[in-house]
């Protein structure tokens, strides 16, 4: 077998590519001259603010001709460079360091320069990536002055996959239509511009691959996973047939999911489910839209509270249930509070070391005892009801008693945002079937809330007694048990009784073997990860 | 010389289209305006000065002018940048 370099990435853009590649290697710019002589300063600022005449103009006509064929978001980088390239604090710091005899094409390298360091160190994401619009600028400005040759991407004449260090957007659109297959980028992140790019023209782009590039540009052929985010040097006949064999699963589904995206599902008996996804962060929600979520029937409220050395407050739980719950409109989204065990630490909340974390403090629990950190929580939930249709679901819940507890905190919330004169909605409640406790005790909760969500992974691992970590037990790792499907029958007759609706949001709901099953025993909403939407819903078309 | 201060409003701060239609609406006037956050200055008629403060929304910023319809210039940009949209 040959050896090849495989160079990992950020996924940056979805999509496979394989192709010969192109490694683009412009030529660092350089200025011709560091100084001038007194003489010159006159027309050297002169040939200064014609430059920028010039890149202005180039750089409104790109952007007038992206708008032309309709690429609004891309065009809008290009009028920022506009008002880059006319910024009277650059003008000055240029004219002021030409008349110190600086050359004119150093001074705007290296006042761009300050400008993109400063940016760089506001250690805000959006604002650093501007750092590389700025030199980019800069750049072009110098490159005019010293009226130099462009470095050559136009060049690029057979469909090709590229690689760079960094694409600046004056790049990119000199790339000749149809000529780049995907982008391998050394520097850069998802909110690079290369990356905002490839994905508005659907091309995959891996970018952020540090110095491994190096020992790719030598490369004939090139193989990349967008999604997975990673990138294969010149690979053998095995690696290219799995990376066709991926790029025809993607199309594939992209036909399935032109046809199911929009629109709900029915059984051949007329039967409506509800085709939903679980998301564990306001970024996935975007995602999920896309292919076809009819709403949100897990969000996972987790990632809020991780990895930070102090507990959100309630503003910006606020704001981050507020964006989802405005993203999706009308349609539902259920937010699951906190559930959190001793395996992750929580900030400012004192756990004790356990044994069992799955058997612990956690979930409901600990929320029931710690309202500090409970009831901020509840408080934004009823505020960012406002936005749209909110629910809420509370886990890890053994039994009724425990329910009526966390609904009296809701109720103390309410009350106090009532006196407070804030703004809030009504949500609808609903409790997580994670236990085999809580499948048992169906009926007695059934009538208190407005629906049930089967946590299968939990109620698996719960009543099989199989952690679902362990490898060794991959066979009691499934639904599709009659210890099980009993628990879910029960509570789905429990529902029926009291006339709630039941959804599943583990696992099972988007295994294929597994929907006809969870539809049959009474299940009307099926919550899932974001890809598995267009197959369950071709699968319940045909039940 | 007029100043006031203000909360910034917008979601994503002053990035992106807040900076430039805040910088759009300062060059209308004639006067030297300048934006100050944490003590440090900005000439509010530079895109790249406005966006380097990196002010976020909740920051409190001073807007500070200095000529003929300086109070004007004040009172028209602080309650443009305290706008939520």
């Amino acid at each position: 077998m040959k050896d090849y370099v495989r160079l990992t990435g950020v996924a940056a853009s979805e999509g496979i590519a394989i192709g010969p590649a192109f490694a683009y290697v412009p030529g660092d710019l350089k200025p011709e001259r560091e100084n001038i002589s007194e003489d010159v300063v006159g027309e050297e600022l002169e040939s200064f603010r014609n430059a920028v005449k010039a890149v202005v103009r180039k750089l409104s006509e790109t952007a007038d001709g992206l708008r032309e064929s309709g690429g609004e978001g891309e065009a809008g980088i290009f009028d920022a460079h506009v008002e880059m390239a006319e910024d009277p604090e650059l003008h000055s710091g240029v004219e002021e360091r030409v008349r110190d005899l600086q050359s004119p094409e150093a001074a705007v390298i290296s006042v761009g320069e300050e400008f993109a360091e400063m940016f760089a160190a506001t250690e805000d994401e959006y604002l650093s990536a501007r750092a590389e619009d700025v030199r980019d600028v800069a750049y072009q400005i110098a490159a005019e002055i010293m009226g130099g040759e462009d470095a050559g991407i136009e060049m690029l004449d057979k469909p090709s996959v590229v690689l760079a260090r960094n694409l600046a957007p004056s790049d990119t659109v000199n790339i000749p239509k149809g000529m780049a297959l995907g982008f391998v980028i050394a520097e850069g992140s998802r909110t690079s511009h290369v990356s905002i790019m490839a994905r508005s023209m659907g091309l995959p782009a891996v970018v952020g691959v540090g110095r491994a590039l190096e020992e790719a540009l030598a490369a004939e052929v090139v193989a990349l996973d967008g999604a997975e985010g990673y990138a294969v040097v010149d690979p053998d006949p095995a690696t290219i047939s799995s990376f066709e064999e991926k790029q025809k699963n993607i199309a594939a589904e992209a036909a399935l999911l032109k046809e199911y995206k929009h629109g709900q599902v029915r059984t051949r008996e007329g039967r409506r489910i509800e085709v939903v996804a679980n998301i564990g962060s306001a970024q996935e929600a975007e995602g999920a839209l896309e292919r076809g979520a009819e709403g949100v029937g897990l969000f996972r409220t987790e990632f809020l509270f991780m990895e930070r050395p102090e507990l959100p407050t309630e503003e910006e739980q606020y704001e981050a249930y507020r964006k989802v719950v405005k993203s999706f409109g009308e349609k539902p989204v259920i937010i699951r509070t906190l559930d959190v065990g001793g395996d992750k630490d929580l900030p400012g909340v004192d756990q004790p070391e356990e044994e069992n974390p799955f058997l612990g403090w956690r979930g409901i629990r600990m929320s029931l005892d710690t309202p500090e950190l409970f009831k901020p929580q509840l408080r934004a939930i009823l505020r960012a009801a406002t936005h749209g249709n909110l629910k809420i679901m509370f886990p890890m819940v053994v039994d009724a008693d425990e329910l009526r507890a966390a609904k009296k905190v809701l109720e103390e919330c309410r009350r106090e945002l009532e006196n407070e004169g804030s703004r809030f909605n009504e949500v609808e409640i609903g409790v997580m079937v994670e236990t085999p406790a809580a499948a048992i005790c169906a009926a007695d909760i059934a009538p208190e809330v407005s629906f049930f969500s089967i946590g299968t992974n939990d109620l698996i691992q719960y009543t099989l007694a199989a952690d679902r970590g362990n490898e060794r037990l991959r066979r009691l790792q499934s639904a599709d048990h009659p210890a099980v499907l009993s628990l879910i029958g029960r509570t789905c007759e429990a529902a029926r009784e009291a006339g709630i609706w039941v959804g599943v949001c583990g696992e099972a709901a988007g295994e294929p073997a597994m929907v006809p099953k969870l539809i049959e025993l009474g299940v009307t909403e099926l919550s899932m990860s974001a890809p598995a939407i267009p197959r369950v819903k071709k699968i319940i078309s045909g039940l | 010389m007029p100043e006031r201060e203000a909360t910034i409003g917008p979601e994503e701060g002053l990035h992106a289209r807040p900076a430039a239609q805040f910088v759009k609406e300062a060059k209308r006037f004639a006067s030297e305006v300048v934006v100050i956050k944490g003590g440090r200055e900005a000439n509010a008629k530079s895109p790249l000065k406005v966006m380097a403060l990196g002010a976020k929304q909740g920051d409190r910023v001073t807007i500070r002018a200095e000529g003929e319809d300086a109070e004007e210039a004040v009172d028209s940009l602080t309650d443009l940048i305290s706008a939520k949209q």
